[in-house]
């Protein structure tokens, strides 16, 4: 528990007032059992200086299994999940508060290693953004920074199951010692996605992964987050609802900076509860 | 003063054309601007243009061809110059001439002929200036009535005046352009003359330089020797250690620049390292010659090693800590220009900020900090107050920094100061070390430009 400082009541009154003006009780229709629970969030709150982008965040993200973040843009979608591994640690100026807990501990905590975290945690951005080196230095990155690989014959290993694992070994077999920028937009995404899965972690962030790819390359990555699905924790982030639909098994939908409601992806596209989720998903506005 | 005089007449008289131009315009449409073609001020402009210009192009011409015309008179007039003689004596006579025309004695003063070109070239002189002035006038007046003439509500005043603005710029380029070869071109034919009177091998390989060439015939050491190796050599030893000196420090300080400091610390800091570039190099000459050395001497001499009181050290260290805004300034730009995705990348893979520094950000920059390198190599190597001051002036081939060295610029400095003739190989050979630092200077900006160019396409 935190104690209650002066910062922490300023903050909480400051939040009554916003969630008086714009914010309803959201709406979450999921009922996770408690063993199941990757990621809890509880009331986080993210602000860039004096402006705030996320009002209170309360969300359980399941094991083994599709997330996806839909809603308009600059509803705080990327700053959510920037918070699951703390990368907004990287940003000037922000500051985030409230509680996230992973299999029960809590990564905002000062004492939390960002490093190991994040090598439990790997995340994969909108544009494909390979290094400028090889193929395979690209993959071999993350696990040369936490010491894992350590004989040639190792490391070879990872590479080559993490390029098998999204896909891509069979294509760049023969140029692995290439620049990983020389491939296609699609195959430098599942470039970016075995770079991240080399690590071996837990839970996969990937934030829009397919808004720079064309439909083939879409179509790929899509399969791909459903083999990915059995042995990671995926949580997606995304601007196509068929994208959601097909790929997500629950979908949480936001709304300047509020998490309007959550649900079975099912459910939200043919129930919603909220008018704003009817109004984003009917077209009506977004 | 009379070239201020005519200035002004030419100047009021366009300033007239403006007016004129412009109340014709008006008038012409009896007031209602909207009839007009442009804008009453492009009839003002067209007016004083015309009024203006051709005066200028004349006085350029005049410029231009005027010394020659009255030298060709002058020396027309003088009988008995032998038809071959170099141009060289050609030029005393003139200069003979000229000094008497304006101060009525000096060489050749009991020399009729001399007197009477003289007084020829007062003559020409005189006559060719009031020429000029009514000839400028004349011009300023007609185009002033030339112009008012066709002004107009049809005339496309503002297309004319556009017209003429893009051959002022153009014009403008031509010089910068002209200029430059024309410099160049002086270097070339004076460093091809050299090559006349010395090998071009002897230069480029010859171990030994001592340009001295003795007075008389017969004194010792008659011919000077022009080996430039121990001259390029001594700029490459003093460029190497102010490389030394500003690469790691320039490079370290763009990383904490760029990565590292809030951003309040950059606000301060980048200016204050900016600053060393403004500082002028003499200043860093005496910084050099009056502190940096003698400190050198002093802890070498505690060692108890021979230090010159010139030593390549001295000179090397302080031009370096001059070129360190060049390598910083231009680190900087290039590291900031890698994407932050790459950042991200790392970071989000758990990167620490050294690791992501090493590993990702600085080998993709390493392209624009080698051409940063490189330009400020070029600078390094042209670099000519630091080390007239602060290095040496004898022509030591060595590779010890504790050793005095010299350099290229400091000798073509010392081979040109005072009196001189202009084709003794000695003079010349200044011309030959220009030309070779010219190409070497120029590869290295063109290499490093290159480089940085197309590092910049990469990731727009
Ligand atoms: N680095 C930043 N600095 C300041 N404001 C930011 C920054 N990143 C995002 N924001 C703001 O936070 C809000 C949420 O942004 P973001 O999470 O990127 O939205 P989304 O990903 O849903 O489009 C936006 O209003 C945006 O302007
Ligand atoms: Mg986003």
């Amino acid at each position: 528990m935190k104690p209650m400082t002066k910062e922490n009541a300023i903050d909480i009154d400051k939040s009554v007032d916003i969630n008086n003006e714009m914010t309803n009780p959201q709406v979450s229709s999921l009922q996770i059992p408690a063993e199941e629970v990757k990621i809890k969030a509880e009331d986080v709150r993210v602000r860039y200086g004096e402006k705030e982008a996320l009002f209170g965040i309360n969300l359980d993200i399941p094991q083994s299994k599709v997330t996806s973040f839909i809603g308009p843009s600059g509803c705080g979608k990327s700053t959510f999940l920037r918070c699951l591994n703390r990368m907004n640690d990287t940003i000037d100026g922000c500051s985030v508060t409230g509680n996230i807990h992973m299999d029960g501990v809590d990564i905002l905590s000062k004492q939390v290693d960002t490093v190991l975290l994040r090598a439990k945690i790997g995340m994969v951005f909108q544009k494909p953004n390979p290094f400028p080196k090889s193929i395979y230095d690209n993959v071999a990155y993350g696990p040369r920074l936490h010491g894992l690989g350590n004989s040639k014959s190792d490391m070879d290993e990872i590479v080559e199951t993490s390029l098998e694992k999204v896909g891509l070994l069979k294509e760049v077999k023969d140029r692995l010692l290439e620049p990983g920028t020389g491939l296609s937009g699609g195959q430098q995404q599942r470039l970016c996605i075995a770079r991240a899965i080399a690590v071996d972690p837990e839970i996969l962030l990937m934030d829009e992964p397919c808004s720079a790819l064309d439909p083939i390359a879409t179509a790929k990555i899509e399969e791909l987050i459903d083999e990915l699905r059995g042995s990671y924790t995926i949580v997606i982030v995304t601007h196509s609802m068929q994208q959601a639909a097909r790929v997500s098994q629950q979908t949480a939908f936001f709304h300047l900076g509020n998490l309007v409601e959550y649900g079975e992806t099912e459910q939200i596209f043919t129930s919603p509860q909220d008018e704003r989720t009817k109004g984003y998903i009917t077209g009506r506005f977004g | 003063m009379q070239t201020t005089i005519f200035t002004f007449t030419v100047l009021l008289l366009a300033f007239i054309g403006y007016y004129m131009g412009r109340s014709r315009a008006v008038a012409t449409v009896s007031g209602d601007v909207r009839k007009l073609h442009s804008l009453p001020r492009h009839y003002g402009y067209f007016v004083a243009l015309w009024c203006g210009v051709p005066a200028l192009v004349l006085c350029v011409l005049w410029m231009l061809f005027e010394p020659y015309i009255v030298n060709t008179l002058v020396l027309s007039g003088v009988p008995n110059i032998d038809p071959d003689a170099s141009s060289a004596v050609i030029a005393r006579i003139l200069s003979d001439v000229k000094f008497l025309a304006a101060n009525g004695v000096g060489r050749g003063a009991d020399d009729p002929v001399m007197v009477a070109a003289a007084e020829h070239y007062t003559h020409l002189k005189t006559v060719g200036t009031a020429s000029l002035a009514v000839a400028i006038i004349a011009f300023s007046i007609l185009g002033l009535v030339i112009g008012s003439r066709r002004v107009g509500a049809d005339l496309k005043a503002r297309n004319q005046v556009e017209g003429l603005i893009r051959w002022v710029l153009l014009a403008s380029s031509v010089i910068a352009i002209l200029t430059t070869i024309g410099i160049v071109g002086s270097l070339l034919f004076e460093a091809i003359r050299f090559f006349g009177k010395v090998p071009f091998t002897d230069f480029l390989f010859g171990l030994e330089w001592s340009p001295q060439i003795a007075l008389r015939k017969d004194q010792v050491a008659s011919q000077g020797s022009f080996g430039a190796v121990p001259i390029f050599a001594g700029t490459m030893l003093i460029s190497f250690i102010a490389l030394c000196v500003a690469v790691p420090v320039g490079l370290l300080s763009a990383i904490y620049m760029s990565e590292y400091a809030t951003p309040k610390v950059r606000a301060i800091g980048k200016p204050m390292l900016e600053i060393l570039a403004g500082i002028p190099t003499v200043v860093y000459g005496f910084f050099a010659a009056l502190v940096v050395a003698p400190t050198i001497r002093g802890f070498g001499e505690a060692w108890g090693l021979d230090v010159s009181s010139e030593s390549a050290l001295a000179a090397g260290l302080v031009m370096g800590i001059m070129i360190i805004p060049f390598v910083s300034s231009l680190s900087d730009d290039v590291i900031r220009a890698v994407p932050q995705a790459l950042r991200d990348g790392s970071y989000a893979l758990g990167g620490t900020k050294s690791e992501t520094v090493t590993q990702v950000i600085l080998p993709a920059a390493l392209p624009g900090i080698v051409g940063g390198v490189m330009l400020a190599a070029s600078r390094a190597i042209g670099e000519t107050m630091i080390v007239v001051m602060a290095a040496g002036l004898t022509a030591n081939l060595t590779a010890n920094p504790l050793q005095a060295v010299t350099t290229a610029t400091v000798q073509m400095v010392t081979l040109l100061v005072g009196d001189q003739e202009f084709d003794s190989p000695k003079t010349l050979a200044a011309f030959a070390l220009g030309l070779v630092l010219f190409c070497v200077t120029l590869c290295l900006n063109v290499v490093a430009l290159r480089v940085v160019a197309k590092y910049r396409e990469k990731y727009d």
